[in-house]
């Protein structure tokens, strides 16, 4: 059949009713185009058909006959809304900006035509958006860009200054991530996945057809959808065929897909024995705490002051009556991370045994050094790329089944192998935060101070152990008396990974209710009983101002009773300051530019832009003069995009290189007119040490926590129809305590992706499970309900950027501490404007009519 | 694929050689991706009397099935006459599949029970036995109960179709009402009637009411792009103040999209004071019989129905637009 795309007559024989995505990708090289959801929804396959967008991965390519499309790629980065894309930072990690871009070049020009150049206001932009969710959460950005764009303010070519560095390369689909290498001669592989939530495996026949085995060494299978095995064949289509041809022997045994099955008595067991237990994987980041077992619990791992006083004081309390004491036992929902990057690998051995990986990593330099230790090489054979990462939120942070398949098959094959989850396998067993059940009390004393603490957590993390929630409960609100318990309840469901602020968001949904509840009974202003409570300067910076904001003076007292209610709810975080301390940054000058590089990896946050902001302002240059290459584990000490600590270890690193190679250079104030005469120039800056050290006193693996705790404040606005059960957030005001911002809009950008993330898991985002067989239902973005550009809030971020004098550079991370007390400002709100506490994660419309009933 | 250009080619075709007739393809191809039909197709889009809408010399609208979905939503022949139509149409999915999927695709689309679309279950609709979202997670089945399958049914064009007493026609049917092709949802093998080697050609809406108040509302925890937990659309109309005819359709909530008779006619007979609408919205109960996880949806179908009917009660008459010639599509 015959087509036109981008404007070049094209004839293809491809399959006529396979997705259209597949013949723009695979058989043209459009890489541009992303195939995320697979299922009409997350729109990063949106392309233009005769003009208008339509979803290429379930139009049949038969319906491009004789049609024009375009895609990101024909636009040619002369669309203005690809100008305002890049200059109003309208995305993160980029995987759907192709697919918004697209959309929105189509509604810019309808716009104009009819309306003339006017802005288009948010509504307008919602529902043409609609069709398009952004993981990350650009949605402010993306407002801004679209709106602009509509008014004629981005026509002149002349390019706006660009927050990110990489904006033009992710507006125009130029951007390569993990899933777009796509090399001529390869290997496609799938994974076959157990059908049973707890068997033994037997014998295996796969035939002749390659394939690495992929069981744990007992050969039990724990969850639906654990690996078993990947094969590899030439295409996906034929690989699916091999794998749904491979024979396995499964005994299946008895399993508990709940929680509450879990715990009760006699219920089977998910790890039988001693070993069994050892191997079990963890969900945490950290060394891993300690605890007994006990069937299907683990732990508790106990932490605390004065844990008897505390308890003494409790349940004295309980037994008077007290008013004073708050109890209430909260939930969370297992959330899923679903970077529209899917989990992906493309593996090969070259002719000399090295090992290269393209790896859509959050982690290139331990990547790279696992795989070092499994295969047996030197470090410096194993070659990691990921150039661009289309997201990670915590999933992707060490070496995978994606790579350790890949690298496999790629050994026995001698050809390069690709391996990409689908949505489906990226729903079910590619990280989520663990569910959890938080029983909590709070007793305060006569004069309203708090007089004692408790919480205790139960992990809900599947197979997986190691979820410290009540721990963090330990670093905030004074020294007073409080024992914090942690429990793993095991299951036989996929396992958890670190999230964004693991622990830090399911603690925060029940404490900061907690306190609010307090406050309400002390009938205090819940941000003054916080400030009185909270002992931390920079977050009484951010009290002060939130206590200003009109929205919480001009807030409603008292009950309301109409149909539609407002109410607005605070909360506070606080979260560890942890970097890495031996990173690096290396300078170069090379053909008039500087070239910066660094063992890191973007997955969103603007690393790079990080980076180039540092070292054009020590070096006065001109930002088109300093170039940085990252995302390969380059012999540099590097650092992981987790625990949000990339920019607080490479900021300080560029600084210190970028003065390395002013005073190399003649130590000018601008050293632009001495970089003809310096080619070759080089210089390794390092993180210097923070004064008075780290609280750990050595490093972990190359990470140190550091002194002082980064903070935030939510306020959140909500509107909720009591009729309908919906919950709008209208407006969100964050405060955050990070010190020093390095680059200011993608910092912002962060901070309201993160609002975006925890509206998510406040009111949208859960994992279901059919109960009968332990099958992830919600492996589809349909059914897993991410937020999307509508149910943004206005959004206005404040830094204090004061308070980390002691730090090098002056600034920590805030990916996580922005997002993890999202969820509880919200549930404060609804109770503010309803009556109605929320205890369960997510404020579902059945949850909140339930809660309404009288 | 086959590509036929006539109705009776096409319906030939499926009669002699078996497979699916593809309209827009959008669920067709999401199901194919997980083995839930394999083709062959019989690809409608070379057939050219489904296309297109017109005015008929009597009033009526003909909407032929292979008309897109944004199409419907910006004919200013529905916009203008029947306007509960083209807002289900403008609401449902998202731009981009609404640019591609059409009126005929919509009405036929399979449900989207996650059981029935995890390739990891079987069930009646998928050729096995039983419901496993009875017995499981059933957040999302239907609440009003009529036969094995819970599965609620998906289409938002069929509400707004029903409201408006709309007939479809099909090749082997002839011309039916709306109803007709979904029955009465006790089939827990399939999500319409229609033989597979039928071919549904077109819809007809009826005149437009000269005078009548409309309210389309769809119940979903975010903004857009979510399939909605109940859904519902009212039209009333009167004759200076009084009230002579309401239709009330509901989806999201039963096997097939239904009228709510006993609802309409309580509000007829009770008129529209705030008391007698809820005791009339509350009627609706009367035929619920929920599972483990959908409770709500007996409160939340209670309120989405007083939703559009005061919604639609409190619209100024909108005055349909009968008399201007509009484009003939």
């Amino acid at each position: 059949m015959d087509l036109n795309v981008n404007g070049v007559p094209v004839s293809t024989d491809s399959d006529p009713d396979a997705p259209a995505v597949e013949l723009l990708r695979d058989g043209l090289g459009l890489t541009g185009t992303k195939l995320a959801c697979g299922n009409g929804v997350c729109g990063a396959c949106t392309v233009l058909i005769d003009g208008a967008p339509g979803a290429s991965c379930l139009l049949p390519t038969a319906h491009l006959e004789g049609r024009s499309v375009t895609t990101v790629e024909g636009l040619d980065g002369a669309h203005p809304v690809q100008r305002a894309f890049a200059a109003h930072d309208a995305m993160q990690c980029g995987y759907c900006t192709p697919g918004f871009v697209v959309e929105a070049a189509a509604f810019v020009d309808r716009w104009r035509a009819e309306h003339g150049d006017v802005d288009p206001g948010r509504a307008a932009v919602a529902t043409a958006m609609a069709g398009h969710l952004c993981r990350c959460g650009a949605y402010e950005g993306i407002y801004a860009a679209v709106r602009a764009a509509c008014a004629g303010e981005h026509d002149d070519p002349a390019s706006a200054p660009r927050p990110r560095v990489e904006a033009f390369e992710k507006v125009t689909g130029r951007a390569r991530y993990t899933t777009d290498i796509l090399p001529a001669k390869r290997l496609e592989a799938v994974i076959v996945r157990s059908p049973h939530a707890h068997a033994r495996v037997g014998a295996i026949d796969a035939g002749d057809v390659p394939h690495v085995d992929l069981l744990p060494d007992d050969r039990t299978l724990r969850y639906v959808g654990q690996p078993v095995l990947a094969v590899a064949a030439a295409t996906r289509s034929q690989a699916l065929a091999a794998a749904a041809r491979v024979r396995i022997d499964y005994s299946p045994l008895p399993a508990v897909t709940r929680p509450e099955q879990a715990r009760a008595a006699g219920s089977p067991l998910v790890y039988a024995s001693r070993d069994e237990r050892r191997a079990a994987p963890r969900s945490g980041e950290g060394p891993g705490l300690p605890g007994r077992w006990q069937g299907n619990v683990r732990g508790p791992s106990g932490f605390g002051r004065r844990q008897a006083t505390a308890v003494r004081r409790l349940s004295r309390a309980a037994e008077r009556g007290d008013d004073r004491l708050v109890t209430a036992v909260f939930t969370t929902s297992v959330q899923v991370h679903t970077p529209l990057e899917p989990h992906a690998c493309v593996a090969r051995w070259d002719e000399r045994g090295d090992l290269h990986l393209h790896v859509s990593t959050q982690a290139v330099t331990d990547v790279a050094e696992q795989a070092a230790r499994r295969w047996g090489l030197p470090p410096e054979r194993v070659h990691v790329v990921a150039e661009h990462v289309g997201g990670g939120f915590g999933a992707k942070g060490r070496l995978g089944v994606e790579a350790i398949a890949a690298a496999e098959l790629a050994r026995i094959c001698g050809v390069p192998v690709r391996l990409v989850f689908d949505r489906s396998e990226e729903l079910t067993d590619a990280g989520s935060r663990p569910g959890t059940r938080t029983e909590l009390a709070l007793l305060a004393d006569a004069s309203g101070d708090l007089a004692a603490l408790a919480v205790d957590a139960h992990g809900d993390g599947g197979v997986s152990v190691d979820t410290p929630t009540a721990l963090f409960a330990n670093l905030v609100y004074g020294t007073a008396p409080r024992r914090l318990r942690d429990f793993d309840v095991v299951t036989n469901l996929p396992p958890g990974a670190p999230f964004r602020g693991p622990g830090g968001a399911p603690l925060l949904w029940a404490l900061e209710q907690g306190v609010d509840e307090m406050a309400l009974r002390l009938k205090e202003d819940p941000i003054a009983l916080r400030r009185r409570w909270d002992g931390n300067p920079k977050r009484h910076a951010l009290y002060d101002r939130a206590a200003a904001l009109p929205m919480w003076q001009r807030r409603n007292r008292g009950a309301q009773s109409g149909r539609i209610r407002h109410g607005v709810g605070v909360a506070a975080a606080n979260w560890p300051y942890l970097l890495n301390t031996g990173a690096q940054v290396e300078l170069e000058v090379r053909e008039g530019r500087v070239v910066a590089r660094a063992a890191i990896q973007d997955i969103g946050t603007g690393s790079r832009s990080v980076i180039a902001d540092v070292v054009a302002a020590e070096l006065g240059l001109p930002a088109d003069r300093v170039r940085v290459e990252i995302g390969h584990n380059n012999g540099l000490k590097g650092a992981s995009s987790t625990g949000s600590k990339t920019t607080t270890s490479i900021g300080p690193a560029a600084q210190d290189a970028a003065r390395r190679l002013r005073r190399l250079l003649g130590d000018a104030p601008s050293v632009a007119h001495r970089l003809e005469a310096s080619e070759g120039a080089r210089v390794v800056g390092g993180r210097g040490r923070d004064r008075h050290g780290y609280l750990t006193p050595v490093p972990l693996g190359g990470m140190a926590v550091g002194r002082g705790f980064a903070g935030a404040v939510h306020v959140a606005e909500v509107e909720v129809d009591t009729r309908l059960g919906r919950i709008r957030v209208t407006r969100m005001w964050a405060g955050i305590a990070a010190g020093r911002i390095y680059s200011e809009r993608l910092a912002r950008n962060q901070c309201e992706g993160a609002i975006i993330q925890g509206i998510g898991y406040a009111l949208y985002e859960q994992r279901h499970i059919d109960p009968a067989t332990g099958v992830v239902l919600t492996d589809n973005l349909e059914d897993y309900r991410i937020p999307g550009i509508a149910d943004t809030p206005e959004i206005e971020v404040y830094f204090h950027q004061e308070g980390w004098e002691h730090v090098n550079g002056g600034g920590v991370g805030l990916g996580e501490v922005a997002a993890i007390g999202v969820a509880a400002s919200i549930g404060n709100a609804v109770r503010d404007a309803t009556g109605f506490r929320p205890l369960d994660l997510p404020i579902r419309p059945d949850r909140l009519l339930e809660g309404m009933r009288p | 694929m086959n590509l036929p250009s006539t109705i009776r080619a096409a319906a030939d075709t499926l009669r002699d050689h078996g497979g699916q007739a593809r309209a827009g393809g959008t669920d067709l191809t999401a199901r194919a991706g997980i083995g839930r039909t394999s083709g062959p197709f019989v690809d409608l889009r070379g057939v050219a009397e489904l296309r297109g809408s017109e005015r008929r010399p009597d009033g009526s609208v003909r909407i032929g099935a292979m008309t897109t979905i944004a199409e419907i939503a910006a004919d200013p022949l529905v916009t203008a006459g029947h306007p509960a139509l083209a807002a289900a149409a403008a609401r449902l999915a998202t731009p981009q599949i609404r640019t591609v999927a059409t009126l005929g695709g919509n009405l036929l689309q399979r449900n989207r029970c996650w059981y029935y679309r995890n390739p990891a279950f079987s069930c009646h609709q998928s050729g096995g036995q039983g419901c496993p979202a009875r017995t499981g997670a059933s957040l999302y089945s239907a609440v009003i109960d009529r036969g094995p399958c819970v599965a609620p049914h998906p289409s938002s064009l069929a509400v707004a179709l029903l409201a408006y007493d709309a007939t479809v026609r099909t090749h082997r049917l002839g011309v039916v009402p709306a109803a007709r092709i979904y029955g009465d949802g006790d089939d827990p093998t399939r999500d319409h009637l229609l033989e597979p080697d039928d071919v549904l050609i077109e819809v007809t809406l009826p005149p437009p009411a000269p005078s009548e108040g409309w309210a389309h509302h769809r119940a979903a925890a975010r903004a857009a792009a979510e399939w909605p937990l109940v859904e519902a659309v009212a039209r009333v109309g009167r004759d200076g103040g009084r009230l002579t005819s309401v239709a009330v359709a509901v989806g999201g909530v039963a096997r097939v999209p239904l009228r709510l008779p006993e609802v309409e006619r309580a509000v007829l007979r009770d008129g529209e004071a705030p008391e007698s609408l809820s005791a009339a919205a509350a009627r609706v109960a009367d035929s619920c019989s929920p599972l483990a996880d959908n409770g709500y949806k007996v409160e939340l179908l209670r309120a989405t129905v007083l939703e559009v009917l005061e919604q639609a009660l409190a619209a100024p008459s909108a005055k349909a637009d009968v008399d201007t010639p509009a484009r003939e599509g």
